[in-house]
């Protein structure tokens, strides 16, 4: 299931660690980044790949919140509507995500291009409101240039 | 010495142990719920707090080392409180549903609720909803009652190595489950199930069906399965088996059982079993009563016996019958039938084995237990790998080789003893000779095998199907000469051991002494009161040859199933149907029995007494658990057989037999049922082991051919089942209902092949109908299918060339093609 490129970054994780299993939520990331979630295939691939179990992968996907077992979009947006984000407009950035992508929170869009997820606090309140796409933290949105910013992951 | 005091008791202890195990030897009971004697200490549940002077908070006993001078209470006001607000929390959501649940009556948590309390609980919430999941063939989960020890996850990764189940989820919500969240897909050991405080791993076999209270008798007996001979405790209600359970610390299993021990017993009360004895009579198995068989069997054998002599006439004993049935077989084949023409499927390979290794090196060699650190496996061992140190894949079909070649470098790095000139002669002669291949690791595992101490090998019998299987043997033997290490020969069968004990072998009378030295002879005369037949008689594939020289004319089968379990089926079942007279005495009416002249139905495990020897030569009872009214003992028909035949044989019951045995076998002097089921009764028993001389001839040359075919078939040990037995037992079929050929990935993908494909497996001697599994444990070119379905058995398939030294028949290197089917 993984092609070598994925495997081969996996290799490159597990000589990091003493124990494989200490490569394991590295390496779930890696199989989540490249599908969007983690179906049992990709987990099963992740166990092959580490020579774990099959059930022991599941058990620790299984754990973490931030690992995703139903199909989701290739890109995650993760908005705070919490008290300072709140006053400063986030709803409104959250009504223009769902009028401009027809995305409702916790859903996804129907080309598979982004997830929508409200987050609570995210530490951002001195420059609120703001968001996380997959990784990359961005601040002090507007209407305007939230568009613009989710215009470059495709 | 370290000296604790536990409610007010002096405890002395000579070994570091934790707090819970010190309490335990000084009979104090301290209530536990993830904690289990089989898996190491977890410290999940803290209901075994105590209290220890001197430290501030209660602790947990299972994980406190007991330190000199300790002074323990466990059970306290305190202590109560704890246990019981803990009860409460587990029961915020564990449902109250015990007059529902079969766990009720033997459950833990139930006991310590009743113990401890609470009575009424302050929390008032819903409890959480989990459905029930009866997807699984043979588990049932109720996750709602899930207490989340994580005892059955523990056990599944820690002790049996098969990982696989997790718990899975989080808080609330965490719960056991396989990986595919419908079946389990797993090995069904089902030792989950045994750790489980509570009912939320069931077994489909008997759910809804009794109570734990409600069982007539519960009885201690031997698994009908293997050579290990694992205790099973039987419950039985109405005459029907209900479950079949192991006990902690019982038997050499110690709590553990495997898919076969455990779910494989429906057999015993399958409707093919047979009830009245079958008579062949214009060309058609009618049914007859016993008077009539009995009869014509004594008539029948006597004729040809007063024809042709007893050399025209063989029998079959049973590694599946016990050490009674199978004594009163070679004396009732040696003294009515006045033949030695006495074998059994043992000499395919446990017979065989035992046989040359201890020519070799006396007996008594292969009596070991089991035990080890590190594994090393040799050659493809799928269950093993797992816990393997080192793997060594020797190349196709060069075992053997690859065991001179290791044995070579051995001898070479630390020479011999000297005490057996004949070893070390045959192992100098092969040292001279060029290998021929190499091993990369070979390295590695001499200096494993110089470095390590008390040194196990456990050897499979696929070695020995070789025509070369003496060669892996006389390097396995020196090896284990030179190693100073102890031998296992794996053994399919529950009592290949006995039955070679017992005498049912064409060279050797009970005890193993062997037939040409007469004073052994003289002493079995005088005891049987009569003369035994001078000549050594014919080994098991000798006798196939001999009907079809129309030699022997007569074949008396106990309990065995020659048709479906001998290489090359068709030509079995020729030689079988050449005969003048075929009796089989059998629990089902199996490919062979469907040729006899005439079929006796016998009583299976379960349902009668006698002994069982186990792989490690430990004499173990079995014992009868239901009643039949119409069928007998094995031994009792062959007793009266042998009367009507003018060879009186009258014996009480299988104890009496055992008292004979006891007066002439050496081995078994003085052996009591009292005392096999008292305990363990390991070899030497009582008794005077012989070391025997090397008889053997050398070795003979390596297989010449060239093995350059794309594929080869060889047959495979699966896991789920052993054949007639367990395709009768319902949830070992639901298990594994198909038989499937075992394919490397490589190779299927060369053929196109995905897991699941239908496919025509073809040999010269025929071909069958098959699914395909996809093994990446199979490193070579060989294909594996195991010999257990009706029809569709890999011994159909495979022709053999016997061993001209152990007798075994030589199954490797069938060419086999393989053609997708729809």
């Amino acid at each position: 299931m993984f092609n070598e490129t994925i495997l081969k970054e996996i290799d490159d994780i597990k000589v990091r660690y003493p124990d494989v299993r200490s490569a394991l939520l590295p390496a779930l990331y890696i199989a989540q980044k490249e599908y969007g979630w983690l179906s049992s295939e990709a987990m099963a691939a992740v166990a092959k790949a580490l020579d774990l179990p099959e059930a022991a992968v599941r058990g620790t996907a299984s754990f973490y919140s931030m690992f995703r077992h139903r199909p989701a979009g290739r890109n995650l947006i993760q908005i705070c509507t919490n008290v300072s984000c709140l006053i400063l407009g986030a709803e409104k950035l959250v009504d223009l995500l769902k009028a401009r992508y027809g995305v409702e929170p916790g859903g996804t869009t129907q080309d598979g291009r982004f997830s929508l997820v409200i987050m609570e606090c995210i530490g951002a309140c001195g420059t609120a409101p703001a968001m996380l796409v997959n990784t990359d933290f961005h601040e002090n949105l507007t209407e305007k240039n939230i568009e613009e910013i989710l215009g470059k992951y495709k | 010495m370290i000296t604790i005091t536990i409610n007010g008791k002096e405890v002395h202890l000579d070994k570091q142990m934790t707090v819970l195990e010190a309490a335990k030897t000084a009979g104090i009971k301290i209530p536990t719920l993830c904690h289990h004697d089989l898996l190491k200490p977890y410290g999940g549940c803290r209901l075994c707090v105590v209290e220890v002077e001197r430290m501030p908070k209660l602790q947990n006993s299972c994980t406190l080392i007991a330190a000199d001078g300790m002074v323990i209470k466990t059970e306290s006001d305190v202590i109560s409180k704890v246990r019981r607000e803990i009860l409460e929390l587990l029961l915020i959501n564990h449902p109250l549903d015990c007059p529902y649940c079969d766990k009720a009556g033997e459950c833990e948590l139930q006991d310590l609720v009743d113990k401890y309390g609470p009575t009424v609980s302050r929390y008032k919430e819903e409890k959480r909803q989990v459905p029930e999941s009866h997807a699984d063939q043979i588990f049932t989960r109720h996750m709602g009652r899930c207490v989340v020890c994580t005892r059955c996850v523990r056990m599944c990764e820690n002790v049996q190595g098969a990982s696989a189940i997790s718990i899975v989820g989080r808080g609330n919500h965490s719960r056991m489950e396989p990986f595919s969240p419908t079946s389990f897909n797993c090995e069904y050991c089902g030792n989950c199930l045994t750790v489980c405080p509570v009912g939320a791993i069931l077994s489909r076999l008997y759910i809804h069906s009794f109570r734990p209270w409600q069982v007539d008798k519960e009885i201690e007996t031997i698994c009908p399965y293997c050579g290990v001979g694992c205790s099973l405790f039987v419950q039985v209600r109405d005459n029907s088996i209900k479950r079949v359970i192991p006990r902690l610390g019982k038997g050499l299993n110690k709590g553990l059982l495997c898919s076969r021990g455990r779910f494989g017993y429906e057999f015993i009360e399958s409707n093919e079993r047979l009830k009245n004895p079958l008579i062949r009579k214009n060309g058609k198995l009618e049914q007859g009563t016993w008077d009539d068989a009995l009869h014509l069997i004594a008539n029948k054998l006597t004729e040809i016996k007063k024809a042709h002599g007893g050399k025209a006439i063989a029998g079959m004993a049973s590694p599946r019958c016990t050490n009674e049935d199978n004594y009163v077989f070679q004396k009732f084949m040696r003294m009515a039938c006045r033949t030695n023409n006495i074998d059994s499927i043992s000499r395919t390979g446990f017979a065989a084995a035992q046989n040359y290794i201890e020519d070799l090196l006396g007996q008594g060699v292969t009596s070991n237990m089991i035990s080890g650190l590190k594994v090393i496996v040799i050659g493809n061992a799928k269950g093993l790998e797992r816990f393997k140190t080192l793997a060594v894949v020797p190349p196709v079909f060069k075992e053997a080789d690859t065991l001179e070649l290791l044995l070579t470098n051995i001898y070479k790095a630390k020479g011999v003893r000297g005490e057996k000139a004949a070893v070390d002669k045959m192992v100098r002669e092969m040292i001279e000779k060029p290998a021929g291949i190499e091993i990369k690791e070979m390295d590695e595992l001499v200096k494993m095998l110089l470095e390590g101490n008390s040194i196990s090998i456990v050897l499979g019998m696929d070695l020995v199907q070789r025509s070369d299987g003496h060669r892996s043997l006389f390097a396995i033997a020196a090896l284990t000469y030179l190693l100073e290490a102890r031998l296992f020969l794996l053994s399919e069968k529950p009592n290949e051991q006995g039955l070679i004990d017992m005498g049912c072998v064409p060279d050797m009378l009970p005890g193993g002494r062997p037939l040409d030295i007469g004073d052994f002879k003289h002493k079995f005369e005088s005891a049987w009161k009569g003369s035994i037949p001078e000549d050594s008689g014919l080994t098991l594939l000798e006798m196939i040859e001999g009907m079809n020289n129309k030699n022997i004319k007569a074949l008396y089968i106990m309990g065995e199933n020659p048709a479906f379990n001998l290489p090359n089926g068709s030509h079995i079942k020729d030689a079988l149907k050449s005969l003048d007279f075929l009796v089989v005495q059998d629990i089902f009416l199996t490919e062979t029995a469907e040729l006899a002249d005439v079929v006796l139905p016998a009583l299976g495990w379960a349902e009668k007494e006698g002994t069982y020897t186990n792989l490690e030569r430990r004499v173990q009872l079995l014992k009868k658990a239901m009643h039949s009214s119409t069928v007998m003992e094995d031994w009792k028909i062959l007793a009266d057989v042998s009367s009507m035949m003018g060879y009186d044989m009258d014996y009480a019951s299988s104890e009496k037999i055992m008292e004979e045995i006891a007066k002439v076998s050496p081995l078994y002097r003085d052996l009591t049922y009292k005392e096999i089921s008292s305990g363990d009764c390991l070899w030497p028993y009582h008794g005077e082991p012989l070391r025997g001389e090397l008889h053997k001839v050398p070795i003979t040359a390596g297989l010449t051919r060239d093995y350059k075919a794309d594929l080869y078939l060889s047959p495979e040990k699966p896991l789920f089942h052993s054949g007639t037995l367990s395709r009768r037992s319902a949830a070992l079929r639901k298990i594994c209902p198909e038989p499937a050929l075992k394919i490397s990935a490589p190779h299927a993908g060369k053929l196109g092949l995905k897991e699941g494909d239908r496919v025509e497996v073809s040999t010269a001697q025929g071909s069958i109908n098959v699914s395909i599994s996809i093994d990446d444990s199979i490193k070579d070119n060989r294909v594996l299918l195991g010999n257990n379905f009706e029809g569709r058995g890999v011994y159909n398939l495979l022709s053999y060339k016997i061993d001209a030294i152990t007798k075994a028949p030589g199954i490797e290197g069938c060419e086999v093609k393989i053609e997708r089917k729809q």
